[in-house]
C-alpha cells in the first residue's frame, strides 16, 4: 500500500467516525468549543505522524490514543478549578462507610482523575475491549483491569452479573 | 449497572454540533498542506540532520569544542572542511551560488585563519564582481549570466589535505577555473608547487612530459584534442611556475588545467598525473611525493 492510499484510508476513518471522536473528547472536557479543539488537534497530530501507524489493524486504537492524550494534555494545561459540592468532596475524603446514594454518577465520573475517567469512558461508553483500552492507554492489560476496578470502586457502582471484563 | 447504562445513553446523546464536519474537514486540509512540507522526509533524517547541524555549529562556534573533537581518536585525524558561507542570487537571468569552504582543526591557527580568510575574500570579490557584471549587462539590455563556486576535498590523509575550489562562469557557455590548496597537516605548511622542487628545472621536465602525453592521447583517440604550441594557432608550451596542482592520497603529483586553458571547452578541466620517477631527482624531499 502506498503512503497516499494509507493517508486516504485514515482520512476516511476520521471523517466517518467524527461523531464518536467528538463524544470521546467531549467526555473529557464537557463543552463544545474545547471538544472541537481537541478533535482538530488530534486530526493534525495523527495525519502528520501517519508514518508511526505501522499496521492499519491498529488504526482505531491509534487514533483513540491520540484523542485521549490530546484531551488529557488539554485538561492539564487548562487545569480548571471546579467548585465541588460537599457531597462530592466527601467522595474524595477519607471514607466514612456511608450511603451517598444521591450522588450523581455523571458528576462522579467527571471528578475522576484522567486515567480512571479514560477506562470508564472507553470501557462502558465506547464499548472497547480491555485489550484495546490497554493499547490506547499504552499500559498492559492488568493495569487497565486494576484501574477499572479502582474506578468502579470509587464510583461505588454495584457490579451487576452481566458485567464481563 | 443500570445507572451506567443510563449514562451510556446520555453519552450517546451528546449533541453533535453542526460545526464538527467543517472542523474535521478543514483540519484534514490543514494537515495535508503542513504534512507535504516534510511528507517524505523521514523522522530519522530530521534527527540526523539536527545532530549534524549541532556538530558543525558547535565546531564553528566554539574553538574549545573543536579542539576537544580533534583529540577524539577517529575525528582527530580529520581536518574538517565545512561550508561556512554561502551567497546566492537566483533570478531568471542570473544565478550566483558561492560556497565558501572553511578549514577547521589545523593546529597552526594562523595558517588556518589565513586560508579561511582567503576563501572568504575571494568569494566576496567574485560576488561583488558578479553584481557589477549583472548591472552592466542589464544596462546593455539584459542577458544570461551565472557564477557558481564550490569546493571538494580531493585528498585527506593523515598528512595531506588538498582542497579544490572551482568557479564556473556561465555566459551562454561556461568556463571553469580550478584552484587548489594543499596543506601539510602535520607540519602546518601550505604547499606550493615551487616549494616542492629544487630550482626551476621541474617546469621543463613536467611540461615536456605533458606535451608527450597530449600527443600520445591524441594519437590514440581522435576525439581528444589539445592546443599545442606546434599548432598554427599556438597553444600549450609550458606549465607556469605555480601551475594548479594537488597531491593524491597515494602521494602522486597531479597537474591541473582549467577548461579552455590547453584544450577546447569540450575537454573540460584537465588533469595529468606526473609519474614520480620522472621528477624524483628534482624533489626537495620525498615526504609528499613518492
Amino acid at each position: 500500500m502506498t503512503k497516499n492510499e494509507k493517508f486516504i484510508l485514515v482520512e476516511n476513518f476520521i471523517v466517518e467516525n467524527r461523531e464518536a471522536h467528538y463524544r470521546l473528547a467531549y467526555g473529557y472536557v464537557k463543552n463544545k468549543e474545547n471538544a472541537l479543539d481537541i478533535v482538530q488537534d488530534a486530526i493534525l497530530k495523527a495525519l502528520n505522524s501517519i508514518d508511526r501507524l505501522e499496521e492499519l489493524a491498529y488504526l482505531k486504537t491509534w487514533f483513540y490514543r491520540i484523542i485521549v492524550n490530546t484531551a488529557i494534555d488539554f485538561i492539564r494545561k487548562h487545569q480548571r478549578v471546579t467548585l465541588m459540592d460537599d457531597d462530592i468532596l466527601v467522595l474524595h475524603l477519607p471514607k466514612i462507610e456511608d450511603e451517598l446514594t444521591d450522588m450523581d454518577l455523571q458528576d462522579a465520573i467527571d471528578q475522576l482523575p484522567p486515567q480512571y475517567k479514560s477506562v470508564i469512558i472507553l470501557r462502558f461508553f465506547e464499548d472497547l475491549k480491555i485489550e484495546e483500552i490497554a493499547e490506547i492507554m499504552g499500559v498492559n492489560v492488568n493495569t487497565v483491569k486494576t484501574r477499572l476496578y479502582t474506578a468502579l470502586r470509587k464510583l461505588r457502582v454495584e457490579m451487576g452479573e452481566e458485567f464481563t471484563l | 449497572m443500570k445507572k451506567l447504562n443510563n449514562l451510556k445513553n446520555k453519552y450517546n446523546e451528546i449533541e453533535i454540533p453542526s460545526e464538527l464536519e467543517d472542523v474535521v474537514k478543514s483540519s484534514i486540509r490543514q494537515a495535508k498542506t503542513t504534512g507535504k512540507k516534510r511528507g517524505y522526509v523521514k523522522q530519522w533524517t530530521i534527527g540526523a540532520a539536527a545532530a549534524a547541524a549541532l556538530f558543525i555549529g558547535s565546531i564553528n562556534m566554539s574553538p574549545s569544542f573543536a579542539q576537544a573533537m580533534v583529540n577524539v581518536p577517529v575525528l582527530g585525524t580529520i581536518v574538517e572542511v565545512f561550508t561556512i558561507q554561502q551567497m546566492t542570487i537566483n533570478e531568471v537571468d542570473h544565478q550566483a551560488d558561492l560556497k565558501t569552504p572553511a578549514i577547521e582543526g589545523l593546529t597552526d591557527k594562523g595558517l588556518q585563519a589565513a586560508l579561511n580568510e582567503k576563501y572568504i575574500a575571494e568569494n566576496k570579490m567574485l560576488f561583488k564582481q558578479f553584481e557589477q557584471d549583472v548591472a552592466e549587462l542589464e544596462k546593455a539590455g539584459g542577458g544570461h549570466l551565472g557564477v557558481h563556486t564550490g569546493y571538494e576535498v580531493v585528498t585527506d590523509t593523515d598528512q595531506l589535505l588538498s582542497i579544490a575550489r572551482y568557479e564556473v562562469n556561465t555566459v551562454g557557455s561556461s568556463s571553469t577555473t580550478m584552484k587548489y590548496d594543499t596543506v601539510d597537516k602535520q607540519n602546518n605548511v601550505l604547499i606550493t608547487l615551487p616549494s616542492l622542487f629544487k630550482g626551476n628545472l621541474y617546469i621543463d621536465v613536467i611540461s615536456k612530459y605533458i606535451v608527450n602525453e597530449m600527443k600520445a592521447n591524441m594519437a590514440a583517440d581522435e576525439n581528444i584534442t589539445y592546443f599545442l604550441s606546434t599548432d598554427e594557432f599556438g597553444g600549450f608550451e609550458k606549465i607556469s611556475a605555480d601551475q594548479s596542482f594537488y597531491i593524491t592520497a597515494d602521494n602522486k603529483l597531479v597537474i591541473s588545467f582549467d577548461k579552455y586553458e590547453v584544450a577546447p571547452g569540450s575537454m573540460g578541466v584537465l588533469k595529468f598525473e606526473i609519474p614520480t620517477d620522472l621528477v624524483k631527482e628534482l624533489l626537495v624531499s620525498n615526504t609528499y611525493i613518492h
